[in-house]
């Protein structure tokens, strides 16, 4: 299996009363909240962090795409990976770097997304795994103006577009109803052949459909705790079948919250704080109303979700959740390292995971916290977590990663 | 929206295909008098006492935006760009030999009877405009975003200056019937979400710069307190319109039919004669 360190930007210094007074997203006031010094080092710390885990060993490092959100200050992550993916490389580490990803509902620019992730696979010697979501509605929709109704069409153009314009020998015309182009043409083109898409999704059908068929790897976040949004993967198994694709692990990408220590107390004594206010201000501070502005979802979605909200978990009480809530609702495992390692081998085991994401900072942890906390994954989990892969009998079943970064042509 | 005040409502419906037969556009329909098109609000065709007072005097036909018509949800991806939606309702219009009538429309609806009237200037006679969205000023910016994304249960207070009138309960209410719940309000958001295509992220397409070409003469009716689309813009109409006269009514929000249904009623009246 594969394990991927993954960490958001949120900002890390803001007031203990943040989740009453405001929303992390769209209208956040910046300049009431942030100290510039402070969203300086944040960044450093971010980079700090995702280098540490690429040395400690991890398969891949991870991060998403928001604009506008003080809990994920990534407008463009791509700029990020092109960091890493130097530092990497003159390193010689061989990480592979998920961009998980740009938003594709959202963007008005797919050929500068294509060029960009061509451009980052360049550059690490075609380690880049590309993502490609549809964007939550807040983003593209508040902050980028599209029209609800347009997000999913705008995202199933940009994506044939990006496809076709990553893999094809010769430049081409392109007369779509979002993007009209003379010639394209895009200079480079990835490293890899077929760059392996990793998509984000909660769990529509709808999105876990086109998913399949475009024989893609179905990305899920479970940030509304896993333990509520079990039936999920029950789905995409039971819809892969149906579609005609095998029950290959490495289908599914599954990203988990965790914060490890020793033991249990300490874990929850030096972690605790951080976890709650990471989901009551990050997370929990979007407005439920701006994850579904009206024509975002499909009429028949929108009445499956209110017949039945199951799929969103404890989303809808995460703004004011106590610690106890989050944390038995999984929606982040905090433990110690016996703890973590048995809970995320039964998730593993469970869901079919093949390729597992561990979200490692959380709110306002600091860089030292959260780099110890990568580096005991690493060291004392990450063994454990390959030699329950090799227990529950996926590696005997001789899978193929077919969404895994190739390198440079040998 | 959900109908339960107590209105006669549309008598029938006639389904009208245009766009070289790609939609079938419903168009609801009642009384017996002369005729008179009723452009719905983004929040689709409510059947509300002010249309059934427009329907004691005239032959009321009320086109419904695609996509909007229940069991036809997709009609809406018929239309990529709001010039083609102009020229889906003038089709439709022309089929049902409605050259001539008068035009109300409210919010969106006004917004799409203006653009009608301006680029066939002789197909109203006359139009009447409540609380129409179209145009943008800085410092008073139409709310569409802030609506969209608002809770549920803060939409009426956004749309009415006194939410607790009976007239404004009944707007929201819900099918008794608990069964019957999702879909209704699937329909409601899906509703809003095609009127979105022309209304997000504020609805501005250049009308503005076309209302000059407006010769019917316009009544604009507006609320003072109107959240969604500020009553300041009403001043922006008179100024483009060559014929247009405008009046506020105080302790009123955007839905002002209903608000100010008796006063509204009488105020179109008057003008049409």
């Amino acid at each position: 299996m594969k394990v991927l360190s993954f960490q958001q930007l949120p900002y890390r210094h803001l007031p203990n009363d943040f989740a009453s007074k405001y929303d992390s997203i769209v209208t956040t006031p910046y300049f009431d909240l942030v100290d510039p010094k402070l969203m300086h080092q944040d960044h450093n710390h971010f980079l700090d962090e995702m280098l540490h885990a690429a040395r400690c060993g991890f398969d891949g490092v991870g991060t998403t795409e928001h604009g506008q959100a003080s809990y994920d200050i990534l407008p463009n992550p791509n700029m990020q990976m092109a960091a890493l993916a130097y530092a990497t490389q003159s390193e010689g580490l061989t990480t592979a770097l998920a961009c998980l990803g740009r938003a594709l509902g959202k963007t008005r620019e797919p050929l500068r997304i294509a060029e960009e992730y061509s451009v980052i696979d360049q550059i690490s010697g075609g380690r880049m795994i590309a993502g490609f979501p549809i964007s939550l509605s807040w983003d593209s929709n508040l902050n980028a103006g599209i029209a609800p109704i347009d997000t999913r069409p705008r995202f199933a153009e940009n994506i044939a577009l990006i496809d076709k314009a990553m893999k094809s020998k010769e430049s081409f015309a392109w007369n779509g109803r979002f993007n009209k182009y003379s010639n394209v043409n895009i200079w480079p083109r990835p490293v890899q052949p077929s760059m392996p898409v990793w998509s984000p999704a909660v769990g529509n059908p709808n999105t876990l459909a086109g998913i399949l068929d475009r024989d893609q790897v179905f990305l899920y976040f479970s940030w509304f705790g896993p333990k509520l949004t079990g039936r999920v993967f029950d789905r995409y198994w039971d819809m892969a079948e149906e579609r005609g694709r095998d029950r290959n692990p490495y289908r599914l990408a599954f990203l988990q919250c965790v914060a490890v220590a020793e033991t249990d107390e300490e874990a929850h004594r030096v972690y605790g704080p951080h976890v709650k206010a990471a989901f009551n201000t990050g997370l929990g501070s979007i407005p439920m109303s701006s994850l579904s502005i009206p024509g975002y979802m499909d009429i028949n979605g929108v009445e499956h979700v209110v017949k039945d909200p199951g799929d969103f978990g404890m989303f809808p009480i995460m703004r004011t959740a106590s610690y106890e809530q989050i944390v038995d609702a999984q929606a982040c495992i905090v433990g110690g390292v016996d703890t973590v390692a048995e809970q995320l081998i039964e998730l593993v085991k469970e869901r079919r995971i093949g390729n597992l994401l561990l979200m490692v900072q959380h709110g306002s942890m600091p860089t030292e916290l959260t780099k110890q906390n990568i580096s005991l994954l690493a060291e004392k989990v990450m063994p454990r977590l390959r030699a329950a892969w090799q227990d529950a009998g996926f590696a005997d079943e001789n899978w193929e990663h077919k969404w895994w970064p190739t390198g440079l042509p040998k | 929206m959900s109908n339960t005040t107590n209105t006669t409502g549309p008598q029938r419906d006639k389904l009208v295909s245009v766009w070289n037969d790609q939609i079938k556009m419903r168009v609801r329909i009642a009384g017996n008098g002369p005729p008179l098109v009723y452009f719905h609000p983004a929040a689709g065709l409510y059947w509300d006492a002010f249309v059934d007072g427009l329907a004691r005097d005239y032959t009321v036909y009320a086109p419904e935006l695609p996509g909007t018509t229940p069991g036809d949800a997709y009609a809406i991806y018929k239309v990529d760009e709001y010039s083609d939606l102009i020229l889906i309702y003038e089709e439709v219009l022309r089929k049902l030999g409605l050259k001539g009538a008068v035009a109300v429309g409210q919010s969106m609806g006004g917004m799409i009877a203006c653009d009608l009237a301006a680029a066939y200037p002789d197909l109203f006679s006359k139009l009447v405009c409540l609380a129409p969205s179209g145009l943008w000023r800085d410092d008073a910016p139409p709310a569409v975003a802030e609506l969209y994304s608002s809770a549920p249960e803060k939409i009426p207070s956004f749309v009415f200056h006194d939410p607790s009138l009976p007239g404004a309960q009944a707007m929201f209410a819900l099918p008794e019937n608990p069964a019957e719940i999702p879909k209704a309000i699937a329909q409601n958001v899906w509703t809003l979400g095609c009127a979105g295509k022309w209304m997000w992220p504020f609805p501005e397409h250049g009308l503005r710069g076309r209302l000059y070409r407006i010769t019917a003469p316009t009544l604009v009716l507006w609320g003072k307190q109107d959240r969604l689309m500020p009553a300041a813009l009403a001043g922006e109409f008179e100024a483009g319109i060559g014929n247009c006269q405008v009046k506020l009514f105080d302790d009123c929000g955007h839905v002002l039919q209903i608000e100010k249904l008796d006063q509204a009623l009488a105020d179109v009246r008057g003008f049409l004669g």
